[in-house]
């Protein structure tokens, strides 16, 4: 979940991706919190997410789970990682989590001037924040960055550069659509916070880009 | 992970979902080269291969080599340090445990992110460049901590050195007069580290998701930008119990 800071992208792809994470706090908040996590699964539901995981599935919309089997998984210190694509779903989720007021620690990651606005256009405060100081050490080993704005899209790690190239070269070659590229890539990701929508932006602009031979 | 070979049919279709790039074909059939694998399961999560080929490693749970599992698969939680997942909740839920309260800094070194990978000898690189600097405040609630075996030199359990994992955070809690040091210790041994790492900072904000002006002005003075984006808990948490 550290990951969510470093996503990688132009501005212009960053303000259509906002993850989202619903945290209990493990010793302060766990006792009775199942049934306010799932009232904000709900909320989150409503406001239109584009992916999503519960910690108690460790599958997300994209690799077999239902919406419905989110919140019938939901017990004590579950946690609920999801993502929008977009300002406005993000917005409406944190104004219905400020209506329901029911104290478990929600987390946004996204570009902190759009984060700042939203949270002043709704009379949030926000508490803490986690910035990147970026990338250190062998630099040069890392694969190219246009490759990186799609394997950080996992907090995790699970969406493997070579899987990357795998989607590139068929779509490249006719086997399958962006859209359809883009949810072979959202189906490792094991913390539901791959953007699917983003990712076939990016796979529409990158493709015509790159020839990947099979390795 | 393991591939049974008499199974395996060499479709290869589960060869780009390795995140260590450890799957090859030999003798027309996929293997896992058992060195590079980090043990994270995202081959056999995946569910990718048509005839179940895919199996954990009889050896996935035996020390040290368990280690890989508790710090690559995210479904893993920690069985030989005690502690669930790679790192702690840092700041995801500091407005309800405010372990980082008004005027402190912790500071997150995650090693082998994005994308290569480590040896847990590039986190005692790391953790010996910080001990040498005098920076000991290594998070009490990460896993990194009680692998430590000299705090003084910091030194890692000997026999966990030959391990691999897809990565590790070193957690700090750090006063703003310490803050300088660690993120030069930290710009210093990067050129040794055999992997990358990110670094990041969290702090409590000032009203209206100002960032304390503190902060930004020790992290320009050492030379480090910040990204646009960032990680930011939006102040609805509460403790109740």
């Amino acid at each position: 979940m550290t990951h969510s800071l470093h996503r990688e992208g132009t501005i212009d792809s960053l303000e259509r991706d906002y993850a989202l994470f619903i945290y209990p706090a493990r010793g302060f908040n766990y006792k009775g919190c199942a049934p306010k996590v799932r009232r904000l699964v709900e909320i989150v539901y409503q406001a239109g997410p584009v992916n999503m995981i519960a910690t108690t599935l460790r599958h997300n919309l994209y690799s077999g789970v239902r919406p419905e089997e989110v919140l019938d998984s939901i017990k004590e210190g579950s946690r609920v990682f999801s993502v929008f694509n977009n300002r406005e779903g993000i917005k409406e989720a944190l104004k219905g989590f400020k209506a329901a007021d029911e104290g478990i620690s929600i987390v946004v990651s996204g570009l902190i001037d759009r984060v700042r606005e939203i949270a002043l256009e709704i009379g949030l405060d926000p508490h803490t924040i986690n910035i990147s100081l970026g990338v250190h050490g062998g630099t040069d080993r890392l694969p190219p960055p246009d490759i990186r704005q799609f394997t950080t899209m996992c907090g995790h790690g699970m969406v493997s550069p070579l899987l990357v190239r795998d989607v590139i070269r068929r779509i490249n070659s006719g086997k399958i659509s962006s859209w359809d590229g883009s949810l072979v890539l959202a189906k490792p990701c094991a913390c539901g916070i791959y953007n699917p929508h983003r990712s076939a932006e990016l796979l529409e602009e990158l493709t015509p880009l790159y020839t990947v031979a099979r390795r | 992970m393991i591939i049974y070979k008499e199974v395996c049919v060499g479709c290869g279709r589960c060869q780009p979902y390795c995140p260590a790039g450890a799957i090859a074909f030999e003798d027309m059939k996929s293997v896992v080269e058992q060195d590079a694998c980090y043990e994270c399961g995202n081959c056999l999560r995946v569910a990718i291969c048509p005839v179940d080929a895919i199996h954990d490693s009889p050896q996935v749970y035996q020390y040290p080599r368990a280690l890989r599992k508790y710090f690559s698969d995210p479904c893993a939680t920690h069985a030989v340090t005690g502690i669930e997942g790679r790192g702690t909740e840092e700041s995801k839920t500091n407005d309800v445990t405010e372990r980082c309260g008004p005027g402190e800094f912790g500071v997150a070194i995650e090693v082998g992110r994005p994308t290569l990978g480590m040896g847990l000898a590039d986190i005692q690189r790391i953790t010996r460049a910080l001990a040498r600097s005098g920076i000991t405040e290594i998070e009490p609630q990460n896993p990194i901590h009680s692998m430590i075996a000299d705090p003084a030199t910091g030194d890692l359990k000997v026999e966990m050195l030959n391990e691999r994992v897809l990565s590790a955070i070193i957690e700090l809690q750090v006063t703003p007069e310490r803050l300088p040091d660690v993120l030069r210790t930290i710009k210093a041994v990067a050129n040794e580290v055999d992997s990358v790492f990110t670094l990041d900072v969290f702090t409590t904000l000032e009203p209206g998701l100002t960032i304390p002006r503190k902060l930004l002005d020790i992290v320009e003075a050492e030379g480090f930008t910040w990204r646009p984006n960032a990680k930011i808990n939006m102040g609805l948490g509460r403790a109740s119990d």
